[in-house]
């Protein structure tokens, strides 16, 4: 007698959506019109509250799988899910819905300099739900969590490069996102702002929110012993729950 | 209500944007507002130039169904009254009326004719009367003409016994016909380099605002929440170039009717209702044009 004969049908197939994961990639691959294989049959599954590192040397691969991810590129074959959506087939009016569940920041941070630490992080919600109430108090809350509260009238160039960077999240999390994605967020940063940044990600996690972040800094993957998902050449080359930013006994990837 | 209000946040935010838009990118909006406004001139000025020369000739073919018969000083009223009776009975002739000599200078004078220094120079009157008539259809104007020529009453000192000239209406028809198809095509040349100038005006704001749009798609604005502000831009950009052109074709054309009034009897007078028409229209093309240039110049950097 099968298993599935003697359970009741509702154990049999368990309802559990926490298991199902927030981000998917299936064979996916991503050839750009003048042949450059970018990302090559790569399969991967991200859970809802994971923080995993995206490592490689800078062409590997890891902005284009960012790109992929929020559809900023389109994969040339395989399928991409986000929180059970299938995003390689979506029509451009939905995009701005998809790109709502995600935090974005950069290497470069790309705040607008006209604008103050508050205006900045008030824009993103401003462009997606204009008329939202409680805005100011929604901007200062996100900035007490980032540690700029005290930056509000800020602007942009009168900051430190951690700081900017600080308020870039601060803008990407204001309208509390399911995923965090950082691209080489600690690029333009010393050690010491880095190991700040990484800290305040590693709290956004904690918080619940599920964060991938790429990045070829090598003391702070081995630092954090999470997750690393290692790219060589577009492939997925490694995989590991606490890994390190080398393979053991690995020279160089 | 909470749609209304973020469907007044997003107006706002749009035309603020917008403003923005246009002042932080001052030269390059004025440059393109005044060569549009200058465009808008010219369509304007084709519009009112085509109009006014049709008013004339229109005026012309009202007055080519008469045909004025110049009679001899010397006649009695008896021989005059006799040939209008005459003519009258003619089945193709509508209506028959006699000029005096006298009524002939008060005409004269009222198509701006100054006959006074003519008169005191010749000292007599040299217009003569006329018999004149309004005929059913133009195309008996030729035989009644012939029939009026070989009359023996007739006048003709001034060169010909009647005013008939025959080429005068194929003549109206072809410059009215050339006047109406050189101002189309000149008009739709002139709005495809209007919208040509607007997309590069917008397609300037929108490098200006390039890591602003970049943003805004990244964190989930929507491409019409994007495109708004630069719609906004291009339809007031529109506009006010129209309002610059229209006011200047306004003023133009009450200067140069007045002035040319004053020299040679034209027959018509300013045309109000077509001004304020074709102000009107001329500014809702200005919106239109603006609007849909601003978004030609915005689509290829949204899809990008």
């Amino acid at each position: 007698m099968s298993l599935a004969a003697v359970m009741p049908p509702e154990v049999a197939a368990p309802p559990e959506v926490g298991l199902r994961p927030v981000i998917s990639f299936h064979g996916v691959s991503k050839i750009y019109p003048n042949g450059c294989e970018a990302v090559r049959d790569v399969d991967l599954a991200i859970h809802q509250g994971d923080f995993c590192f995206v490592v490689g040397a800078s062409g590997s691969g890891k902005t284009t799988l960012v790109r992929l991810l929020i559809r900023e590129e389109v994969a040339t074959t395989g399928r991409i899910f986000v929180d059970g959506q299938e995003t390689t087939r979506m029509l451009r009016r939905r995009l701005p819905k998809l790109r709502r569940k995600f935090g974005i920041v950069f290497q470069d941070y790309k705040l607008l300099p006209k604008l103050t630490v508050a205006q900045n992080v008030a824009f993103a919600l401003q462009v997606t739900r204009p008329g939202q109430r409680h805005l100011k108090e929604k901007v200062e809350e996100t900035l007490w969590i980032v540690g700029l509260e005290d930056k509000l009238n800020t602007f942009p160039d009168q900051l430190s490069g951690g700081e900017q960077q600080r308020v870039a999240i601060a803008r990407a999390l204001v309208h509390r996102p399911r995923i965090f994605l950082a691209d080489e967020p600690t690029g333009n940063l010393d050690p010491d702002t880095s190991w700040g940044i990484v800290q305040l990600l590693l709290q956004i996690n904690h918080r619940g929110t599920t964060v991938v972040m790429a990045t070829h800094n090598r003391e702070i993957v081995d630092l954090c012993r999470r997750r690393v998902i290692a790219i060589d050449s577009g492939r997925v080359v490694r995989d590991e729950e606490e890994g390190g930013y080398l393979r053991e006994g690995e020279a160089t990837i | 209500m909470t749609y209304l209000r973020g469907l007044l946040a997003s107006v706002r935010f749009a035309m603020v944007a917008a403003g923005q838009n246009f002042t932080r990118n001052l030269a390059v909006s004025l440059a393109g507002v005044f060569t549009m406004g200058l465009i808008m001139l010219l369509v304007g000025g084709t519009l009112l130039l085509t109009h006014t020369v049709d008013a004339i000739l229109n005026q012309q073919e009202v007055q080519a169904d008469e045909i004025h018969i110049y009679l001899q000083d010397s006649l009695s009223m008896r021989t005059i009254a006799d040939y209008e009776m005459r003519f009258a009975q003619d089945p193709r002739v509508n209506g028959v009326s006699f000029t005096s000599k006298d009524q002939a200078v008060i005409a004269g004078q009222q198509r701006g004719l100054s006959l006074a220094p003519a008169i005191a120079i010749l000292g007599s009157n040299p217009l003569p009367a006329s018999i004149d008539l309004h005929v059913r259809d133009l195309t008996d104007l030729t035989q009644l003409n012939n029939v009026a020529k070989s009359l023996p009453v007739v006048d003709i000192s001034s060169g010909s016994a009647t005013d008939y000239n025959p080429d005068v209406i194929p003549r109206l028809q072809t410059v009215i016909t050339w006047t109406v198809w050189i101002g189309a095509v000149l008009s739709i040349v002139l709005a495809v380099i209007s919208l040509v100038i607007i997309m590069n005006t917008i397609r300037t704001a929108v490098y200006i605002r390039r890591t602003e749009i970049e943003i805004m798609k990244l964190v989930g604005a929507s491409d019409w929440f994007v495109r708004w502000p630069f719609i906004l831009e291009g339809v007031f950009a529109g506009v006010l170039a129209a309002a610059l052109g229209a006011t200047v074709v306004a003023l133009a054309y009450r200067f140069v009717l007045v002035q040319a009034n004053a020299r040679v009897y034209l027959g018509i007078s300013f045309d109000g209702a077509f001004l304020t028409a074709m102000v009107g229209l001329l500014i809702v093309f200005g919106a239109v044009l603006g609007g849909f240039g601003s978004f030609l110049g915005v689509r290829r950097f949204l899809h990008a």
